[in-house]
């Protein structure tokens, strides 16, 4: 290779890496506490049988992801912002109110999930969550937001432990790849139930808000798109991937010995010990104490930025306390009561809760996925880089086949059919 | 006093008292008056649009509204060119409040009912961005108007006067037609226009920055961080980009033509003027966090025979901003720096005082290659506000001036 054309591609990889970021951490923080847990579960009730949805959930979160991202880039503004201008005060503010509520729940469900993950390890709740909390809150009102940014993806490395667990479990490495590239099914209603979990998990309101606005503060140009668009897709890939191996770690050990009944993510890791060694199970409650509080820094912090675009108010990490009074107030009021409830409240109080937020989040998702599509389809928002048809059509199946299933989730947590 | 969101879907009848349809925008027409409703937007039971003009309005009130013709006087094609309407470009967008130095968010329009030569109009008083125009917004169509307005009345309101909002209007054509401008603006202190643009999305702060004189740009932008400034003028056109890093002090134009693509600085420094931009070029020379690359070119040095009243002179010819100038510095005719005089021993001293009387006798300086922590450290140490730097053989090459050095200390915490 001939010493201009390394000077391109190294020009081009500098580009890379200085856009990087708000796709790939939005796309890790997507396996929070819930999301293990729900991988853990398919793991070991149905063994690998399910790992075939991971290639048409990739696609989908792909497709919501670039879109929200592209907009973020075009317009320069926040999808709370556009929403605002677009469908006026009162259904941003309803748009916020739910996704406040939706949030609270699922901050309260992270640190849950820190304080079993740690639970492993011996480790108190009553130290662990405070401590979690403050940690948290220093990181993002102390830090600027290149240092944040850089820890999250440090934070976005420590993932590798499941990879990890997963190998020192020894599956059947042919019976996986043989199980992602065919798709099976089973007319079982716990199957059909663990599916719906699987997507639902994956695709939530609150992520297309905070990409669309860690994109604009990034302030990724258009010409520099097509490097935001990779970022993009590498975060959807590498979530899956951590998804394949939370599942396999499961399904060589849980499900093959039987195992198949776990309460919390918690539970799987303590229950891959005897089945898979010590360091696995420990390897497996790092890596979800990791995720907890790694979802538990963003989501706080998405909510702030949106609800504040959204009401029109200032926000932004690089702005002061004073310049920004309401962002750091909605942030820091989610860590302290997530943390709160964590501490305070028993577990059968804090169920309802979180089993709220998931409500929440299916009622709105059909909202945020059609103002999206549609916003992304207006000429005179998105000029040249609006959808092309086929891309729309793959949008309005992908969004349509969400909503659908998510109602049918919301469905089940009502009648019981699985855990979620 | 009428609010925009109690006059969209009101109830239109024309004068025999058939109904015609709902308000669902008013349109000004900023080329006739700025401050009045010029078109109402009537949209009727089958989602046809009607444009009943402003004289063809009877009266309103929070009920309904009446025109003094009948359905067949009142033109369906728009009466106007570019109208500027309330719902869609002013409700919920975002606009400058110059008074109070930011941007916020339009929750609603106050309006004040005017009878005027036998009929009404409607005058633009305020933008409402406060917590009760919130509150009335939710309350909108659920309770009765008269019920939401006592309710709001308990609450704190905030309004920004019609003449005071800076409206944004990213389409520069469209712009000059509603004749947008951002006069007002533009007299805000740099620093505060600087915190407004940042902000604004993309397309705004290009449109904000356009309409700006070079100047006042050039002000506005050094003060927003070198990387967003790299941003912001890679999105407007070349020329003007060109000519307002050419208002940039060189040291941040230099700072920022570092930051921006190699062909897109060659082309910036090609547009500007040659002697801006030769400044400009033996700036980049330098290596990053050295004195070189700190400092500005622009300076006042003087031969060592000049005396006090030949700095008065030279002060009115000196073409860089006059604020930034600490010392007077002596040079000889090789540019050798002989000595410096801080500007307070100049103003105390008598007219024909020679400045060599006035310099000190050793004359603090760095070098062009001197690393910028050595550099913060003389500041420190000696409570500097300038420092001069000289090349290996003594000569003058340019200054770094305190907020340069502030700057520094402030971004590497």
């Amino acid at each position: 290779m001939d010493r201009n054309r390394l000077k391109t591609y190294r020009t081009r990889l500098l580009i890379f890496l200085a856009v990087v970021g708000p796709g790939i951490i939005t796309a890790n923080v997507d396996n929070d506490a819930g999301g293990i847990y729900t991988y853990s579960v398919a793991g070991a009730r149905f063994g690998y049988s399910l790992l075939w949805t991971l290639i048409p959930i990739t696609i989908a979160l792909i497709v919501v992801q670039e879109m929200v991202a592209r907009m973020g880039v075009v317009t320069g503004k926040g999808l709370a912002d556009l929403i605002r201008e677009e469908y006026g005060f009162r259904a941003t503010f309803l748009l916020m109110i739910c996704l406040l509520v939706a949030d609270l729940g699922n901050t309260i469900s992270n640190f849950a999930g820190l304080a079993s993950g740690l639970s492993v390890f011996g480790l108190s709740r009553y130290i662990i969550v405070p401590l979690g909390a403050v940690i948290v809150w220093a990181l993002v009102v102390k830090g600027t937001y290149e240092f944040v940014e850089k820890v999250f993806l440090v934070a976005c490395v420590f993932y590798i432990a499941y990879p990890i667990s997963s190998f020192l479990a020894h599956p059947s490495w042919s019976g996986a790849m043989f199980n992602t590239v065919k798709p099976s099914f089973q007319l079982d209603r716990s199957y059909l139930f663990m599916i719906i979990g699987l997507i639902g998990t994956t695709i939530t309101p609150w992520m297309q808000f905070y990409l669309q606005s860690a994109v604009v503060e990034k302030g990724v140009k258009i010409k520099d798109w097509v490097y935001s668009r990779w970022d993009v897709i590498v975060g959807c890939i590498v979530t899956d991937v951590v998804a394949f191996f939370i599942i396999v770690a499961c399904a060589a050990t849980l499900y093959t010995s039987g195992h198949r009944d776990i309460r919390d993510a918690a539970d799987a890791a303590l229950a891959l010990r005897p089945l898979a060694g010590h360091a696995a199970s420990a390897l497996f409650a790092f890596g979800l104490a990791n995720a907890s509080l790694f979802s538990a820094c963003i989501l706080p912090l998405a909510t702030a930025y949106y609800v504040c675009e959204g009401l029109g108010l200032e926000s932004g990490i690089d702005k002061r306390v004073d310049e920004a009074p309401t962002f750091y107030w909605l942030y820091t009021g989610l860590i302290v009561l997530g943390a709160l409830a964590v501490v305070a409240l028993r577990e059968q109080m804090q169920v309802p809760i979180i089993l709220l937020s998931q409500v929440l989040n299916g009622i709105m998702l059909p909202f945020v996925l059609i103002f999206m599509l549609r916003l992304s389809n207006r000429e005179d928002l998105m000029g040249a880089h609006r959808n092309t048809r086929a891309f729309n059509a793959i949008a309005w199946v992908t969004c349509v086949v969400m909503i659908i299933l998510t109602v049918l989730l919301i469905a089940a947590q009502f009648f019981q059919g699985m855990p979620a | 006093m009428i609010y925009f969101t109690e006059i969209q879907n009101l109830p239109t009848y024309d004068v025999m008292g058939s109904y015609l349809g709902r308000v669902t925008d008013l349109g000004i027409d900023p080329t006739q008056n700025a401050l009045r409703v010029a078109v109402y937007f009537v949209e009727g039971p089958h989602k046809e649009l009607i444009y009943v003009t402003r004289e063809q309005m009877q009266s309103i009130t929070v009920r309904s509204a009446q025109t003094s013709v009948t359905r067949a006087g009142i033109p369906s094609s728009k009466p106007f060119g570019d109208l500027l309407r309330v719902r869609k470009d002013v409700l919920d967008q975002q606009v400058i409040d110059v008074d109070h130095r930011k941007v916020v968010r339009v929750n609603d329009v106050d309006l004040e009912i005017q009878p005027t030569g036998g009929h009404t109009e409607l005058r633009v008083l305020a933008v409402n961005v406060g917590l009760a125009s919130a509150v009335r917004r939710l309350l909108q169509g659920l309770t009765a108007k008269h019920t939401s307005r006592r309710i709001c009345s308990f609450i704190p309101s905030k309004t920004i006067r019609w003449e005071f909002v800076n409206l944004i209007e990213p389409d520069a054509s469209r712009r000059l037609k509603l004749r947008i401008s951002y006069e007002r603006l533009a007299r805000l202190h740099p620093a505060d226009i600087a915190d407004i643009l940042e902000v604004l999305s993309r397309d705004e702060q290009r449109s904000v920055i356009e309409s700006l004189d070079h100047e006042t740009a050039a002000q506005a932008i050094s003060e927003i961080p070198t990387e967003k400034q790299a941003q912001l003028l890679q999105s407007i056109p070349v020329e003007k980009a060109a000519d307002i890093v050419d208002e940039m002090a060189p040291d941040e134009a230099a700072d920022v033509l570092q930051e921006l693509p190699p062909e897109t600085s060659a082309k910036l420094l090609a547009d500007m003027e040659t002697a801006g931009a030769q400044e400009v070029k033996e700036l980049l020379g330098f290596e990053e966090d050295t004195a070189g690359a700190l400092m500005t070119t622009e300076y006042l040095a003087l031969d060592r025979t000049a005396t006090v009243e030949s700095v008065v002179e030279a002060m009115k010819e000196f073409e860089g901003s006059v604020e930034s100038i600490h010392s007077v510095y002596l040079i000889d005719d090789q540019e050798t720096l002989l000595g410096a005089v801080p500007l307070a021993r100049i103003l105390l001293a008598p007219a024909r005082t020679s400045l060599q009387e006035l310099s000190r006798e050793e004359v603090l300086s760095v070098r062009t290659e001197t690393d910028a922590k050595v550099v913060i450290d003389q500041f420190r140490k000696y409570n500097l506000l300038s420092l001069p730097v000289v090349d290996d053989k003594q000569h003058l090459q340019g200054v770094v001036t305190a907020d340069d050095v502030l700057d520094l200390v402030v971004n590497r915490r």
